[in-house]
């Protein structure tokens, strides 16, 4: 469908620009003009109608993959790595937020949405109505884990703090509220950062720390991206993260999570995010419009194959079975 | 004779001591500009090679070069300055030399300069919705440079038409009576005459088409791409787009690839205004006023 139109369009193209190139001919022959300036008025021209003739000439088919931040850099390991499988196939990968992903999907403009979140009941709704039908694919999990400056004595935090520290209402801003002295941190007040709010992790903080239904308080930092986060509470000493645990860094320091007071306390990594027991988990989707064929197909499944998984490995996420990496 | 009064040197030296106070904060100006560029020199400077101008990003884009941004932003810039010169031009000779000030033309000013005002993401959701899904187009250079030359598009027809207002009205009155039409008129005289006012026009294009990174991050602008483009209906990689990317999307990134990323930004919007600032010398040379 799409290369049909493509191939469609650069047929007009190509017919335009050749009648703009006869015309040219044509009228230097009865008007008295600068040469030279006509030669570059031609030599321009025949530019033009290189460019444009050129335009969509591939052979290679192009996949469109777009969204989620989390996913963002795996997608492109997952890019950069298939070339080696399939050098007809170009993925071209581009971030965005998980949101980003799930419109573009919605008007039509993608073929594999990266998200780490499920698309909702109306987000479904709509794309249906624009004549897509998401199909979700799981294609690996990640731990969300807290960040805090490595000088922070916090060893362990609870679901009940984060909440009382990000969620609207919440009444703890200052370290001493948590009982903790925070060298470096003069003011004592506790730098907030958070995410944007088209973000899939910002989305499943608020759904699975602060729980349904509840806000974000205001005041916090929002970052454009995971390694954002990271690279701010790395540089201040007063300050709370969270992000996808991939994005961790030996700069920050990351306490184990506990869901409720007496439950097990549990530190973010990897085994813990493949056997469940850390508590802020989640998997990650890519959505394809309808059940995907032929070389999205292809690509999909090299992803849930070992290779694929692999590399996901290798980035910090949890794959979904189990696998033998090198 | 003339004797100065008190009155006389307290105005001398008031008015020596603004033209100081004027010219320090002018040279102020300056500093951000040598700031920035020695930061970027000598942070980024060192890890700029001819492998690093023309090799692809490899091991997560935290190593390799940056040619297919590179490409990219050439291509962009110049399918934008294909699109957006000729029409810039036309209109602003429309303007200045056949219309007469009438509620349309007025209309029309009205537009360009609110078109100036429209913020650059603005235009890109409006390239996004226009050429990518309306149009067809796909998220391409094509999308992405259509949307780059209508939102530069104000800066070449101000400037254009700025430059043949500057031309003496005196030179086309000679040629109409040597029974010239009005359009041999701009052909011969005006235009020629113009050219390096409307070159200035191009060379803010440039360092502006160059620069921008919301109107393609919609519309062409790829995060990473595996293979260059082959086409203008093909997504390309960005040097602004990059220069964001790897200084805050990608974990693990050297602390001086994003000064690189941005050195060779600076360097080509530089080379490019270059290139055009001797090609306006060369044709104000030629000028015979």
């Amino acid at each position: 469908m799409k290369k049909r139109t493509r191939i469609k369009l650069k047929r007009n193209v190509v017919f335009l620009s050749h009648r703009l190139y006869f015309l040219s001919q044509s009228d230097s022959t009865h008007l008295n003009v600068n040469r030279t300036g006509r030669k570059m008025g031609n030599r321009a021209l025949l530019a033009l109608v290189f460019l444009l003739g050129c335009g969509g000439n591939s052979d290679r088919e192009f996949i469109q993959n777009k969204g989620s931040d989390t996913l963002v850099n795996v997608a492109q390991a997952w890019a950069e790595n298939y070339v080696s499988v399939d050098s007809t196939v170009a993925v071209a990968v581009t971030g965005g937020g998980s949101g980003t992903g799930i419109s573009a999907m919605i008007n039509g403009t993608v073929d594999i949405a990266n998200s780490s979140r499920a698309m909702r009941g109306e987000e479904i709704e709509a794309a249906r109505a624009n004549g897509v039908d998401p199909i979700e694919h799981t294609v690996g999990f990640d731990a969300l884990a807290i960040f805090l400056h490595p000088d922070n004595p916090l060893r362990s935090i609870s679901f009940a703090q984060l909440g009382s520290i990000y969620g609207d209402g919440g009444n703890v801003d200052s370290w001493s509220q948590l009982g903790i002295e925070m060298p470096g941190c003069s003011s004592g007040e506790i730098v907030r950062v958070s995410r944007q709010n088209n973000s899939g992790t910002y989305a499943y903080f608020q759904e699975a720390v602060l729980g349904e239904g509840k806000d974000f308080g205001l005041g916090s930092r929002d970052m454009n991206g995971s390694s954002e986060v990271v690279d701010l509470v790395a540089s201040t000493p007063c300050g709370i993260g969270y992000s996808g645990l991939a994005y961790a860094t030996e700069e920050v320091f990351m306490p184990c999570v506990t869901v409720d007071e007496g439950s097990d306390c549990v530190f973010p990594s990897v085994e813990t995010a493949i056997d469940g027991s850390y508590p802020i988990s989640r998997p990650l989707f890519m959505y394809t419009a309808g059940q995907p064929e032929g070389q999205v197909g292809a690509y999909l499944d090299w992803i849930l194959g070992e290779m694929g998984q692999c590399i996901l490995f290798g980035k910090g996420y949890a794959p979904v079975t189990s696998v033998v990496c090198s | 004779m003339f004797q100065s009064t008190e009155l006389n040197r307290r105005n001398h030296s008031v008015q020596k001591l603004v033209s100081i106070l004027f010219g320090v904060v002018t040279c102020l100006l300056i500093v951000p500009v040598l700031t920035i560029m020695t930061v970027l020199v000598y942070k980024g400077g060192p890890n700029i090679s001819f492998e690093f101008l023309f090799s692809a990003p490899t091991n997560g884009m935290t190593a390799g070069g940056i040619f297919p941004a590179l490409l990219g932003t050439i291509l962009l810039v110049v399918v934008a300055l294909i699109f957006s010169v000729p029409l810039g031009v036309a209109t602003a000779v429309y303007l200045s030399e056949y219309a007469s000030d009438t509620w349309l033309t007025r209309l029309i000013n009205l537009a360009i300069i609110n078109l100036a005002g429209v913020p650059s993401i603005v235009h890109a959701l409006f390239g996004l919705g226009a050429f990518v899904i309306f149009a067809g187009f796909g998220t391409s250079i094509l999308a992405a440079s259509l949307t780059l030359g209508i939102m530069t598009l104000p800066v070449v027809i101000v400037a254009t038409r700025e430059s043949l207002q500057a031309v003496p009205p005196e030179f086309r009155m000679a040629c109409w009576g040597m029974g010239a039409t009005r359009w041999q008129t701009i052909r011969k005289v005006v235009l020629p005459n113009a050219m390096s006012g409307i070159l200035t026009g191009v060379i803010l294009e440039v360092s502006r088409t160059a620069g921008e990174t919301a109107p393609i991050m919609f519309t062409g602008a790829a995060f990473f791409l595996p293979f260059l483009p082959q086409g203008i209906l093909d997504q390309t990689m960005a040097m602004s787009l990059h220069l964001f990317v790897v200084s805050t999307q990608v974990p693990g990134v050297p602390e001086t690839l994003p000064y690189s990323v941005a050195l060779v930004l600076v360097s080509l919007v530089l080379i490019m205004n270059a290139a055009s600032i001797i090609l306006r010398a060369y044709v104000r040379g030629q000028k015979k006023w």
